[in-house]
């Protein structure tokens, strides 16, 4: 999967599980402040993106420090990438 | 065939008891005709003297009231002087009623401060009767499915009050941080033991709400978490159906309808309206299953009262 295609998938992943207007979907919109997650959705939004993609989150400690839609791309990335290179 | 707008006879009857006469439901009406809703109402609640064919027959929603500002202004002078009394004199005698309630029910003091706050609720309902015309369908399903979730859309600050018409007083409910911290409506959700789901963490308010059911208690929860601004159905977050699966509790979704043309969020007057309470049946959530399976329930019920919502303008 090239990078655009994974965020894509991103996207599209999150919008239908937690009912986002597609508009908002922007790299630097904040996953609180700015897209309304809560606690309970951060738990959800792994589980998501494990089924979407087959990787690996639950223990990733990088998603402690996603702040933006666009962290969680890059991560995504960057274990698909380390998951296609393994 | 009955028509879009012949009551449900049952329903009626419930509305009767609500208020305690016969023709309660004459008096509503009557009022609201003056201000100008007789022609554009979908839905009649059994006025036996009112000529059905000067009814609308268009949805509510597709045609908005315009009342005379007496009328407004009427409204909102009986409802806020007649609360203000309510609540004085329910401040007055809540110690006594409250020792009273102990020794004849032996329930624990929550339960009573609930039974309080249901009251309450009951005498607004009677207060606002002459400027809301109210129909509640499908109580039954509110009152046996105990102890489940219920889960209601959020278009008005006076839902709560509405939510009262439901059969069931000892309800749990569960809220974001900001009414507990209103000094007039602290002490009141503190002592009813309501649940601040945004400073607990998830943990303790499985334990806290696994606590509530195991007494055979349900909890209520908004899951848009906040007041719709557009009427629609808004985003809805899992925790509500996230409690339910992790407890295998079911779900009994209530759709409100109406109540923000009474008070929409922003405006600061009141305004006459038609509300209508419906509940559906109980959804079993041990139907959901996975890591996801909150994510389904969430979904389905959201589908359901939507049609609901939709369907009940019909």
């Amino acid at each position: 999967m090239t990078d655009s295609e994974i965020i894509e998938l991103v996207n599209r992943s999150l919008v239908s599980e937690f009912e986002l207007d597609p508009g908002v979907m922007t790299p630097d919109a904040l996953l609180v402040e700015g897209l309304g997650f809560d606690s309970l959705d951060f738990v959800d939004i792994v589980v998501v993106l494990q089924q979407a993609f087959g990787v690996t989150l639950r223990e990733e400690p990088r998603v402690r420090e996603v702040r933006t839609l666009g962290d969680l791309h890059r991560l995504v990335i960057e274990k698909k990438r380390e998951l296609e290179g393994s | 065939m009955r028509r879009p707008y012949q009551h449900n006879p049952a329903s009626r009857d419930e509305m009767a008891g609500w208020f305690g006469t016969p023709n309660a439901t004459r008096r509503v009406w009557e009022p609201l005709e003056h201000a100008g809703m007789g022609m554009y109402v979908g839905e009649a609640i059994g006025a036996p003297n009112r000529d059905p064919s000067r009814l609308g027959t268009l949805p509510v929603q597709q045609r908005r009231p315009k009342f005379a500002s007496q009328t407004i202004f009427v409204m909102n002078l009986w409802v806020v002087v007649l609360m203000l009394v309510e609540t004085l004199v329910a401040l007055a005698i809540s110690p006594v009623l409250l020792v009273l309630w102990l020794l004849v029910t032996r329930w624990p003091l929550a339960k009573i401060v609930r039974h309080f706050i249901w009251m309450y609720g009951r005498v607004w309902l009677w207060i606002v009767s002459p400027f809301v015309r109210l129909k509640v369908v499908g109580a039954d399903h509110a009152r046996l499915a105990q102890p489940c979730i219920y889960v209601a859309n959020h278009l008005s600050f006076f839902d709560i009050f509405f939510l009262s018409a439901m059969p069931v007083f000892d309800v749990v409910i569960c809220l974001r941080s900001w009414p507990f911290k209103l000094p007039w409506y602290a002490p009141f959700m503190r002592f009813a033991e309501y649940v601040d789901v945004e400073r607990l963490p998830w943990e303790q308010i499985v334990a806290q709400i696994e606590r509530i059911v195991g007494q055979g208690r349900s909890i209520l929860l908004f899951p848009q978490g906040h007041r719709s601004r557009d009427g629609r159905l808004g985003r809805f977050y899992s925790g509500a159906f996230k409690l339910a699966v992790q407890l295998h509790l079911p779900i009994v979704a209530i759709c409100i309808k109406g109540t923000d043309q009474m008070l929409p969020p922003g405006r600061r007057w009141m305004a006459p309206a038609a509300v209508r309470l419906e509940c559906l049946k109980p959804i079993d959530s041990t139907a959901f299953s996975g890591d996801l399976g909150h994510i389904e329930l969430r979904k389905h019920v959201k589908e359901l009262m939507g049609a609901c919502l939709v369907g009940s303008q019909s």
